[in-house]
């Protein structure tokens, strides 16, 4: 059985450090620096929600350059594979995968700049030592039209790939949504934890139910 | 340099962290385990807020406004002769009422005690104060008039282990304080129940067991419904009031006028709500009410808190573990800044500057005659510039150009000063009209005390060495007081500043001293001695903080247009509240501000992590879908907000957690400077709060284009100084090679 990171939106207070964590961890791992979980808030009820690992995974079979497949009890995605078809993001059934652009080189430092970068000053004057010019500040309207979907909404010069969550894989203390979450609303499930949950939940039905009804 | 262990510089949780460093960059922060605050946990501000002490932005060297009117960086020598001599012709010329100091709540404890030192014993004024004017000003005038102690009565970790019914009223816990809102959850998970009045679905609404969705500003109609309910089914309690209050017959009385009925009809709260919430409260074992703004940023913001107040010691709600009045300081230091005299009519220690025996004990330590006249309130300071009263105004890292209610009111005022002198750790809005500008040592490389809002005093540590020619306040207040021939504050570190505080108010610091708290978790005051536990919990038995030792109890009367005369009359001094500007045919929005969990105010710290900023990159302000129905409007696209005092642009979300006619928006973007629309004239006459909470509005649909007009307009008028963001751009680049030789 695959595993996978589940949230308890009773304990969620939607403070999106799970999602702040998600993109620290993989921007440090040389990955597309974008969070692979969603905090999604509806009128009652706020959570993130992320990838299911599904055992028999649609995004699996679609995907035509097999950047998506199964490894170590769980489903990975290969970003320097990635062809960015979207393909995979269309058949997600939770909404788990968001094709998100990785930045050419030199906008890289720009969205970063302010922390990584060593060298002289931006020469745009005020903009780069002030808020290091985040370029997703604003939308800039003759950059982006109205896309006809979301998933289909890049800037020019952007490569796309699928990103999804990846469990932290090669991280031994696992998931660090999972570790940084501070009402413990996450957690990462295994076959372990669900033999035990379905055993518990027998014993719990055999003794409200005892006839079966 | 090492590793450090140190409190986190934003939010008035005060959570202890671990800071990891890599030669002289902070490169990860790590919860502490230990601290009873946050148990290992932290959030996202806490975990990736960081970035901004390493940026090249950071101001590094003093500068001074040229002719020309453009900025020269400057030796710290000539700045600092500079400032002296205006403040010594200032004060010569218009006497010393005619300068102000905004000290600041992010700074340390130290660094407010050295500045209202100087405000009074070198300069001679009470005129000092700082952000909590515009944010729990309430709580200490309503505390203080009701309990005797402008604080947090009880200790965060109490919530998750003691309360039984946990009563959140107006305090966006979730998005505000993540860490408290995290022992809440705690707390539920036990069993216990959870109360929450708010106007917005906010996201501890979703965890209560009763949302009493109060129209915003009708907190005292709600608390007086909640007390009628408990004093007619005899759920107070009796000999808790007789023994150890005054004025419950008055308070009986006003709330008599309150019954679930009338106020369901007043505020559209189901009166069988009212009903249970009063009994839960009551009821329980231990009850706490969290509250923050919410309450506090109205023209009856002390009417608010006093009827919290009432509302625990009527049902003896107080003084045990779990249950107590639980303000949520906004920031870091905040609850420090005013208990050590950043205020215009307290000493450190909460002494007032009007009573005689305060005065001489503080003349006697700091060697110097003191004024006895209450200075002025950061709220006043505008209107006295325009009025030509104020001459000079040392801004010590705070930015009202972008927090203070009506902005452009404040620029307009800025623009007459002789001297403007900014402390900061950017070229903030405000620095940028300055004529000196001193690069301030900030997080990361200051050291020093930080009270938290459970009045836990916690050790700040420095982790990278200071950046530049950057220094702490103390030593530029103390650098200045030599020059102006003051010869008491000669302090080498801020353990000196601090050991002085200890010797000059025993009685809440005395036993807090450097070397205990590197052994203890931090020490919550008053601690007279190093052998005294602290004290977590305040007011315990009944034996309030008031002088008589017994609580006042007030009425408290409110009506969103004017409370009738005959109501008012039949109370000797009441309390009464009304709402300021309500909405009208012109402006049918009520537009209402707060913030996100991802950014901290300005954003001057928190827009500069990557991490934070790709969060949450954009204002979205909140409105209903009714709303956005009438408008056209489909979720994401663009809004104007405009108020009487301006207007601003904004992303919309279209959303249910505000209700028709209420728009929800954060004050952390330049882009959309909420604080333009936000109402400066109408102040709460006990504490001078302004009605931040409520602006009337009027809402209009935008394209895209219109959207990014605004932000290029803003950006003008806000980021015009390109000059001097090229030289400090300059300076950083300097900075980062003298570093990396
Ligand atoms: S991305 Fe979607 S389809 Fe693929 S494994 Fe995850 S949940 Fe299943
Ligand atoms: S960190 Fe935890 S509480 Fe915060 S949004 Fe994520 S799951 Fe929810
Ligand atoms: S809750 Fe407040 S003090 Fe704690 S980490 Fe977050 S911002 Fe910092």
């Amino acid at each position: 059985m695959n595993r996978f990171v589940i949230a308890d939106w009773e304990k969620c207070i939607g403070c999106n450090t799970c999602m702040a964590g998600c993109v620290d961890v993989h921007e440090r791992a040389g990955l597309a620096a974008y969070p692979r979980l969603h905090v999604t808030r509806l009128e009652n009820a706020t959570m993130p929600l992320q990838c299911r690992n599904c055992d028999d995974a649609p995004c699996e079979k679609v995907c035509p350059v097999r950047a998506i497949t199964f490894e170590d009890r769980s489903v990975q995605l290969n970003e320097s594979v990635c062809i960015g078809c979207k393909l995979c993001a269309l058949v997600c059934p939770f909404g788990a995968i968001t094709p998100h652009g990785t930045k050419p080189r030199g906008e890289e430092s720009l969205a970063y700049g302010h922390v990584l970068r060593v060298g002289p000053p931006m020469p745009q004057g005020e903009e780069s030592p002030l808020y290091g010019t985040y370029p997703l500040m604003l939308p800039e309207p003759d950059l982006r039209p109205d896309a006809v979907h979301p998933l289909l909404q890049w800037l020019i010069g952007e490569r796309t790939v699928a990103v999804k969550c990846d469990l932290c894989h090669w991280r031994p203390q696992g998931p660090e949504c999972v570790r940084v979450c501070p009402t413990d609303a996450l957690r990462l499930v295994d076959e372990d934890n669900v033999t035990e949950l379905i055993e518990k939940r027998r014993v719990q039905t055999f003794h409200d139910h005892p006839a079966g009804g | 340099m090492p590793d450090a262990k140190t409190v986190c510089p934003y939010c008035g949780t005060g959570c202890s962290m671990r800071l990891i460093t890599k030669g002289n960059q902070i490169v990860e922060v790590e919860a502490d385990r230990e601290s009873p605050v946050n148990e290992g946990n932290l959030c996202l501000k806490g975990y990736f807020g960081f970035h901004h002490v390493a940026s090249p932005a950071r101001l590094t060297t003093p500068m001074m406004r040229r002719e020309d009117g453009r900025f020269a960086p400057a030796g710290w020598d000539a700045a600092l002769d500079v400032v002296a001599r205006k403040l010594a012709d200032i004060k010569r010329e218009s006497g010393p009422d005619a300068i102000v100091i905004f000290s600041t709540a992010r700074s340390t404890n130290e660094e407010n005690y050295v500045t209202q030192k100087f405000a009074r014993a070198v300069l001679g004024t009470n005129n000092v104060d700082h952000c909590a004017r515009l944010c729990h000003a309430p709580t200490t005038s309503g505390l203080e008039m009701t309990l005797g102690a402008g604080a947090m009565t009880n200790t965060i970790g109490e919530l998750s282990r003691h309360s039984d019914v946990i009563f959140i009223c107006g305090s966006n816990t979730a998005e505000c304080h993540p860490i408290v809102a995290s022992h809440v959850i705690k707390a539920k998970a036990r069993g216990a129940k959870l109360i929450v009045a708010d106007p917005r679905k906010n996201e501890m609404v979703k965890h209560a067991d009763l949302w009493l969705g109060v129209p915003i500003g009708h907190d005292i109609p709600l608390l007086n419904a909640m007390m009628h309910v408990i004093i007619k089914e005899g759920l107070h309690k009796a000999d808790f009031i007789r023994e150890h209050t005054d004025g419950f017959d008055d308070l009986a009385r006003a709330v008599a006028n309150y019954p679930p009925e009338r106020v369901s009809q007043m505020t559209g709260i189901p009166a069988e709500d009212l009903v249970k919430a009063g009994r839960w409260y009551a009821n329980a074992g231990a009850a706490s009410t969290l509250y923050a703004m919410g309450v506090t940023q109205f023209t009856c913001g002390t009417g608010n808190v006093v009827s919290i107040a009432n509302l625990a010691v009527i049902t003896g709600q107080i003084g045990r573990p779990g249950a107590g009045v639980c303000p949520l300081r906004g920031q870091n230091n905040i609850q420090g800044a005013g208990d050590l005299g950043a205020v215009p009519n307290e000493f450190p220690g909460c002494y007032k500057v009007t009573d005689d025996a305060a005065r001489a004990r503080f003349e006697k330590a700091w060697n110097s005659p003191l004024s006895s006249k209450i200075g002025l309130r950061l709220t006043e300071v505008p209107a006295a510039i325009l009025d030509g009263k104020v001459r000079a105004v040392i801004c010590d890292g705070e930015n009202p150009m972008l927090t203070d209610p009506s902005t452009r009111h404040f620029a307009r005022a800025v623009e007459k000063l002789d001297l403007l002198m900014v402390t900061d750790i950017f070229l903030s809005e405000t620095a940028r009209r300055a004529h000196v500008v001193l690069p301030a040592c900030g997080w990361g490389g200051r050291k020093g005390t930080f009270i938290n809002t459970e009045r836990r005093v916690q050790r700040v540590r420095a982790a990278v060495r200071a950046r530049g020619e950057t220094k702490a306040a103390w030593w530029i207040f103390r650098s200045l007081s030599e020059r102006l021939g003051f010869d008491g504050m000669r302090y080498r570190s801020p353990e000196d500043v601090w050991n002085e505080v200890r010797t000059v108010v025993p009685e809440q610091w005395g036993g807090v001293s450097y070397a205990r708290l590197d052994k203890e978790p931090g020490v919550c005051h008053p601690c007279p001695t190093e052998d005294h536990p602290g004290t977590p919990i305040l007011h315990v038995g009944g034996r309030f903080a008031t002088p008589s030792g017994r609580a006042q109890l007030k009425p408290v009367l409110f009506d969103p247009v004017e409370v009738p005369e005959s109501e008012r009359k039949a109370f000797a001094s009441p309390i009464v509240g009304h709402i300021a500007e309500r909405p009208d045919a012109d402006y049918p929005f009520i537009f209402t501000t707060g913030r996100v969990a991802a950014h901290y105010h300005t954003g001057n710290m928190t827009r500069r992590s990557p991490v934070l900023e790709q969060i949450a990159p954009e204002a979205l302000f909140e409105l209903n879908p009714e709303d956005a129905r009438d408008l056209g409007l489909r979720d994401g696209e663009y809004i104007r907000v405009t108020t009487r005092r301006g207007s601003v642009v904004s992303k919309a979300w279209v959303t249910g957690r505000v209700s028709p006619k209420l728009v929800f928006g954060t004050f952390h973007y330049w882009e959309t400077p909420a604080n333009e629309l936000t109402n400066s004239e109408n102040l709460d006459p006990y504490c001078f709060i302004p009605e931040f909470k409520i602006s009337a509005a009027r809402v209009v649909k935008i394209t895209p284009a219109e959207a990014q007009a605004s932000v290029e307009a803003q950006r003008r008028y806000f980021r015009q100084d390109v000059e001097a963001a090229a030289i400090i751009a300059e300076n950083a680049y300097l900075q980062s090679h003298g570093d990396a030789a």
